[in-house]
């Protein structure tokens, strides 16, 4: 009885801290660019997201939200799921811009695979081209009552997809 | 300058190596000619020193069905508004060139891509396999060609599994390391390096190649005009231009001045929001975070008005095919001037900085030097040539739209080194300014836009513009309908690569964060990893490859210099 | 003192908790400054507790290869060990739960105790910055700690006694020694920064790869500690240097005003001297003043013995 009611704070603990203090890490898998200028913009003084609790980490090993953006070219591919794969659980992907969610105006092109939910599992989409960087935050405030609402789904990681663990 | 006295004796000069030409333009001249006598035609034109390699175009005039037609390479040569052109037509089963990178160092780039997506085999071409489609894309399956298919284009190895969602507990344990015998992760930047100094430089492209160009013959003319802005988001705004240009040319319509006024507005306050951004990132790059903020924040005032005057801060959208959508005028144009005058003042500021502060001279003055024979052999463009006192712009040499009644003065440097680069960019912002407030004081009245034909006439066209990077090229082709035959892009940033990759042999490691972000690279390449081989250095395995991701370079060149630079 | 005043000492107050909740508060008050000073308006007052928490339950991977015994445990040592030299210094203005003579230098010691976890653990990695690494760390010594150990001296110097709480009384007694030595005190505040890698003090001479590149191996419960390690120095540091140059800590009230104080001063060096000729002339300043922070021990040292009353 102790345990479980000691089990439900902690939970809940963990709850509240995570969806109060989401670190982003940031990858571009093929996009123009126009997106990660606009996630950058977010992060800087004017739009100022330290408000949430975020930062901007250099390695995915710090972060619990991958934030992305492109249609996934085949180059990027690889690189996009060995970065989701150095997330330590539990992690959330925030997909930004059209082209990550059906590879917008690329759609079509022989080079992409289009929808970054078609790589890795995606949280929450963020559409435009680009999206304003207040879009990019209601992105980031929507991934977190999405955490409030439910119990964060933690991914599995897959065996590295090259075989064979060294 | 007349097209005929442009090209004289470039006839003389290559003809024994050419079957025919003509001139379908009055800027161009086309020469035929076969893949044995091409080695000897380019040899003949360097000797004439008329001007630089500018792309290499392949197009297939087939279908679907392979017999039809044949492949034909282009070798587009430009000497300010004029392009002589050299043709090759080549059999659709088996084409082959030889390669003319012993002659002009910066085909490679071009003739790689030609081999990649056309299927042309170049013989004689250096360097690694693949450079601009994965390693995966299966063997002999070109996607430009025009009996590609999707289904072709399977990757050659099973998928790798996508990463589904479970709850489970526990840590786990993952093996990670720079020496994971099975990272097979394709540096984008190639570096052997002896000690701290660079001895080999390489570079591997591909991660945002999209297939756009294969994109643009499946969609309408107009609508390539949103596929074509979204090359890049920095530069969205001139990548529509030239096609617009291009493609208007070819349909043979008439654009009011009071358009193309407002186009080049739009082209300057991109320059300027693209020379502030780059200012920022190379700021950020040799570890002055404060200037990115600030000159970050400074270009918000560029942003701001790029959103009052188009509704979008990015992509503002400005072109139709035979005009633009937005006027520019009243309230409009006042903040315009205001901001124009606050951006004026700030941009003091920054050349004081670029030029005075001694921490930021130790990483730039004499650092990356390009002498003016090295860009001119290289084909260096854009403000990295102009720092390195090559009088490379074509709103002064090939003034289109506003720029023949708004002349621009050019902006050059002869120190070639990376101070030059920051330089000219900082000082041909203040020239954008001017020209702006001059186009605003005396805007030409009139329509916005004419119509344009959902058909656009066969032809060719070539529209080459200034970018803020150097010069955009584009080759469009149509055969009479309503979707392009061939659209081909040739952006700034490629040209100016072969530079790079040369200067950087003989600098130390530290500074190649600087250098490779001086030709201001699309932002995006500054994601790539960079694969190291070193020999001889202190605490590396000699002959060992390390994997190293940009931020460690750029780290690596940071406190080098904070450690005062041994 | 009976064993359960001494737990609820070491555990609760003023040692333990205590520390922790005045790391984490003392951290948002950097945060939120920094964040005014660059005219934002900076995180919530419960953000460092969010974020430690968030990484106390988050999954923390080990690279291969490495001493698992080491990886694990060094944070933990670390952590210990700035805890631990919490309980010497006179925490929320109150006498120190422990003292002996020479306490100073054992607290010291402790404070330092941070690097040398941080310098084992960027060498317990297969990082390629592994053998360079630990050079690196014993270069950050000598750059920051000695000086900020030097610093502390003059005070103890004038003091004539090796005990914190002796040091602290003698404060209190007598004239700031921000006025008599304030080199000493500069000195101090700019160790303590050095050492916290508090820009922009955070790439001296020394290339300080091996800190960053040992934090960037952990991802939970490591890197929580090492963080928290690093709150609890700065507040440790601040108590200390506070207590000797600025007039002693005689009850909380002069604790809080005096340390925020000091809080106030680091989070401005760190916005607001964040221009662009730093790299260099911080290097060339550090030279010259740890050399003369020397000599004003010397002198101290002289005068002492000499007779005069400081």
């Amino acid at each position: 009885m102790m345990q479980s009611t000691l089990r439900k704070v902690l939970d809940k603990a963990a709850l509240w801290s995570r969806i109060n203090s989401p670190w982003l890490v940031h990858f571009n898998s093929g996009s123009c660019n126009g997106c990660d200028i606009e996630i950058l913009a977010t992060l800087a003084p004017r739009y100022d997201l330290e408000r949430f609790g975020v930062k901007l980490q250099g390695s995915p090993r710090h972060a619990d939200v991958l934030i992305c953006t492109g249609p996934v070219t085949r180059l990027a591919r690889e690189r996009l799921l060995r970065t989701y794969e150095q997330m330590p659980v539990p992690k959330f992907v925030i997909a930004v811009g059209s082209c990550s969610i059906t590879g917008g105006a690329f759609h079509g092109c022989y080079n992409i695979v289009g929808d970054i939910g078609d790589v890795i599992p995606v949280d929450v989409y963020v559409p435009g081209c680009p999206p304003r960087p207040e879009a990019i935050i209601d992105g980031v405030v929507q991934l977190l009552t999405k955490l409030k609402g439910a119990v964060p789904a933690r991914a599995r990681t897959a065996e590295t997809p090259f075989g064979g663990a060294e | 300058m007349s097209g005929e006295s442009a090209f004289s004796g470039i006839q003389d000069g290559v003809g024994p190596w050419i079957s025919s030409s003509r001139a379908p333009a009055d800027n161009r001249l086309d020469m035929d000619t076969s893949a044995e006598h091409l080695v000897g035609a380019v040899t003949a034109f360097n000797a004439l020193k008329w001007g630089y390699l500018s792309a290499i175009t392949g197009f297939d005039s087939g279908t679907a069905a392979p017999s039809d037609g044949h492949i034909e390479v282009l070798y587009h040569f430009c000497r300010g508004p004029s392009v002589a052109t050299f043709r090759v037509k080549l059999p659709r089963e088996d084409p082959s060139v030889p390669s003319i990178g012993p002659l002009v160092p910066s085909a490679v780039m071009y003739e790689r891509e030609l081999s990649e997506t056309m299927g042309v085999n170049v013989a004689g071409l250096p360097g690694r396999k693949r450079q601009f489609l994965s390693d995966d894309w299966p063997e002999k399956v070109y996607p430009l060609r025009k009996d590609f298919t999707m289904e072709s284009a399977a990757a050659t190895h099973a998928e790798a599994p996508t990463v589904g969602g479970e709850d489970e507990p526990g840590t786990f344990i993952i093996p990670i390391g720079p020496q994971h015998p099975a990272l097979k992760e394709p540096g984008h930047f190639e570096l052997a390096v002896d000690g701290e100094i660079v001895t080999h430089a390489n570079i591997r492209l591909g991660y945002v190649h999209r297939g756009i160009e294969k994109g643009a013959e499946d969609r309408s003319w107009v609508h390539n005009i949103y596929l074509m802005e979204r090359i890049c988001g920095i530069c969205s705004h001139i990548h529509a231009t030239a096609y617009v240009l291009g493609v208007e040319s070819l349909a043979g319509v008439a654009v009011p001045p009071r358009a193309q006024a407002v186009r080049t507005i739009f082209c300057e306050l991109e320059r300027i929001h693209s020379h502030l951004l780059w200012l920022g990132v190379a700021a950020h790059q040799a570890g002055f975070d404060t200037l990115f903020m600030y000159s970050w924040r400074d270009r918000e005032t560029v942003m701001d008005l790029l959103e009052e005057l188009s509704g979008n801060r990015v992509n503002y959208s400005v072109n139709l095919l035979g005009g633009v959508k937005y006027d520019i005028v009243g309230k409009a144009a006042d903040s315009i001037r205001r901001g124009l005058d606050f951006l004026e003042r700030r941009l003091k500021r920054y050349l004081k900085i670029v030029t005075t502060d001694e921490s930021f001279l130790r990483r730039t003055r004499g650092v990356g030097t390009i002498t003016f024979d090295e860009a001119n052999r290289l084909g260096t463009i854009g403000p990295t040539a102009r720092a390195s006192g090559v009088s490379r712009d074509l709103r002064v040499e090939a003034p289109y739209m506003a720029y023949r009644d708004f002349p621009v003065v050019p902006v050059l440097d002869s120190r070639c080194d990376l101070e030059a680069r920051f330089v000219v960019r900082i000082n041909e912002l203040f020239e954008s300014c001017r020209l702006t407030r001059e186009i605003l004081n005396r805007m030409p009245a009139g329509e916005l836009s004419v119509p344009a034909p959902r058909k656009v006439p066969e032809g060719e066209v070539i529209s080459r513009v200034e970018a803020p990077r150097g010069e955009l090229f584009y080759y469009i082709r149509s055969t009479g309908g309503a979707k392009p035959d061939r659209v081909k892009v040739r952006t700034p940033s490629l040209c100016n690569w072969a530079a790079v990759l040369s200067v950087a042999v003989g600098h130390k490691l530290a500074d190649i964060p600087m250098i490779m972000v001086g030709i201001d690279p699309c932002f995006s390449c500054n994601d790539r990893s960079i694969t190291l081989r070193r020999r001889g250095a202190p605490g590396g395995v000699p002959g060992a490859l390390e994997q190293w991701s940009w931020e460690d370079l750029r780290q690596y060149g940071i406190k080098y210099y904070a450690g005062g630079g041994r | 003192m009976n064993v359960v005043l001494a737990l609820i000492a070491l555990v609760l107050f003023p040692g333990g908790l205590f520390v922790i909740l005045g790391s984490l508060a003392f951290e948002y008050a950097d945060r939120k400054l920094i964040a005014r000073f660059q005219n934002r308006v900076g995180p919530r007052w419960f953000q460092p507790l969010a974020d430690l928490v968030k990484l106390l339950v988050k999954e923390e991977i080990v690279p291969t290869g490495v001493n698992r015994g080491l990886f694990n445990g060094l944070p933990v040592a670390a952590l210990a060990a700035s805890l631990t030299a919490a309980l010497y210094v006179p925490m929320a203005g109150l006498a120190p739960a422990w003292g002996f003579r020479g306490d100073l230098v054992v607290t010291v010691y402790l404070l330092m105790m941070m690097t040398l976890c941080i310098g084992l653990a960027g060498a317990n990695t297969l990082d390629r910055f592994s053998l360079i690494g630990s050079t690196r760390a014993l270069t950050q010594l000598f750059s920051y700690e000695a000086p900020f150990l030097l610093a502390l001296l003059g005070p103890s110097i004038a003091a004539g006694t090796w005990r914190i709480s002796e040091v602290n009384g003698y404060a209190r007694e007598n004239v700031w020694m921000i006025v008599t030595q304030p080199l000493g005190f500069v000195v101090a505040l700019i160790g303590l920064m050095g050492k916290l890698e508090l820009p922009p003090f955070d790439a001296p001479e020394a290339e300080t790869e091996i800190v960053s590149g040992a934090l960037t191996e952990y991802s939970g419960r490591g890197l929580a500690f090492f963080r928290l390690g690093r709150d609890v120095e700065l507040l440790v540091g601040l108590t200390l240097i506070s207590a000797f140059y600025l007039g002693g800590l005689a009850n909380p009230l002069h604790f809080i005003l005096k340390t925020l104080a000091l809080l106030f001063v680091t989070a401005g060096l760190q916005s607001l001297f964040a221009r662009l000729r730093i790299d260099q002339t911080v290097g060339l300043w550090w030279r010259a003043g740890a050399v003369l922070a020397l000599v004003q021990l010397l002198l101290l040292i002289v005068l002492k013995l000499l007779g005069v009353r400081l």
